[in-house]
C-alpha cells in the first residue's frame, strides 16, 4: 500500500492506495499519529484507491478516529469502494465512520 | 465450472498477498463467480489467515497451506497450518464495540461465510470456510 499526505486548508488528506491490511495498518496509524502531533487533527482518509480493507485496517481507522477526537479534531473517510463499504456495514462501523464521496465533500463544514 | 487452487507459505503478513492473488486468479478463470461472493469470501479468508499470522506459535516458524475449490454451488477454502493448537473459542465471533481497535476478525469471517469450522488433526490446524454461491 502507498500512503500520501496532502494538506488542504486546515485538513490533512491521507490517501491510501492498495490493500489496507495488517502490513499497511501500522503505517497508516503512524501517519495519523504524526499528522496529529504536527498540529493537524482534522484528517480525511481518502480510500478511493484502496482495493481491500481487513480488520487491522479498520482498527487503524478507529485508532485514528480516537486520536484526532482527543486532539479536538475528527477523522473522516472518503471515496470508500464497495468492499470497504461492505466491511464497514458488516462491522457496524458505518455508524461512526460515515463515508463521504470525495475528500472535498468530507471537509465541507471544516 | 469447478476449479482447484493451492498455495503455501510462511505465516508472515506479506504472504497474505498470495491469497489475494490466488483468489484473483480464480475469479479470472471463473467469470460466472459473483463479485459479491468473491469479495465476502476473500474478506473471510484474509481474516482467518491473518489470525494464523498474528497468533500462530511458535512465532516465525508457522507455515500454512491454502486450498480453494470453486464448486458450482459454493466456494470452499481449507487453510491448514502447523502451528500450536488454536486455543480460542470459534463460536465467540461476537462483533466488539464500534470503538474497539481489535477483535473483529473472527466475527467478520462468520458474517461473510455460510460455514466456518476448525479442527486439530495430527498436529495440524484445519480451518474450513464455505460460502454458498449466489
Amino acid at each position: 500500500m502507498e500512503l500520501e499526505k496532502t494538506i488542504v486548508g486546515n485538513a490533512a488528506i491521507l490517501s491510501c492506495s492498495g490493500r489496507l491490511n495488517m502490513v499497511a495498518a501500522p503505517k497508516l496509524r503512524a501517519m495519523v499519529d504524526q499528522t496529529v502531533a504536527d498540529g493537524h487533527a482534522r484528517i480525511v482518509v481518502d480510500l478511493t484507491d484502496t482495493s481491500f480493507v481487513d480488520s487491522s485496517g479498520l482498527g487503524a481507522l478507529i485508532g485514528g478516529l480516537k486520536v484526532t477526537r482527543q486532539a479536538g479534531g475528527d477523522l473522516r473517510i472518503a471515496g470508500a469502494p464497495e468492499q470497504v463499504t461492505t466491511v464497514l456495514q458488516l462491522t457496524n462501523l458505518d455508524r461512526v465512520l460515515k463515508s463521504h464521496s470525495t475528500p472535498a465533500d468530507a471537509t465541507r463544514d471544516w | 465450472m469447478t476449479g482447484d487452487y493451492n498455495v503455501c507459505a510462511e505465516a508472515q503478513p506479506e504472504s497474505l498477498n498470495l491469497l489475494h492473488e490466488l483468489l484473483q486468479r480464480a475469479a479470472g478463470e471463473h467469470p460466472d463467480l459473483s463479485p459479491a461472493d468473491l469479495m465476502l469470501f476473500e474478506t473471510a479468508v484474509i481474516e482467518i489467515a491473518g489470525n494464523v499470522v498474528e497468533h500462530g506459535r511458535p512465532t516465525g516458524e508457522v507455515t500454512w497451506q491454502f486450498h480453494l475449490e470453486v464448486r458450482p454451488e459454493q466456494l470452499l477454502g481449507r487453510l491448514s497450518d502447523n502451528g500450536e493448537a488454536y486455543e480460542g473459542d470459534l463460536s465467540s465471533g461476537v462483533m466488539p464495540d464500534v470503538m474497539a481497535e481489535t477483535g473483529r476478525g473472527l466475527a467478520m469471517a462468520h458474517l461473510a461465510l455460510d460455514g466456518l469450522s476448525y479442527e486439530r488433526a495430527e498436529n495440524v490446524n484445519h480451518w474450513v470456510m464455505s460460502r454458498i454461491r449466489h
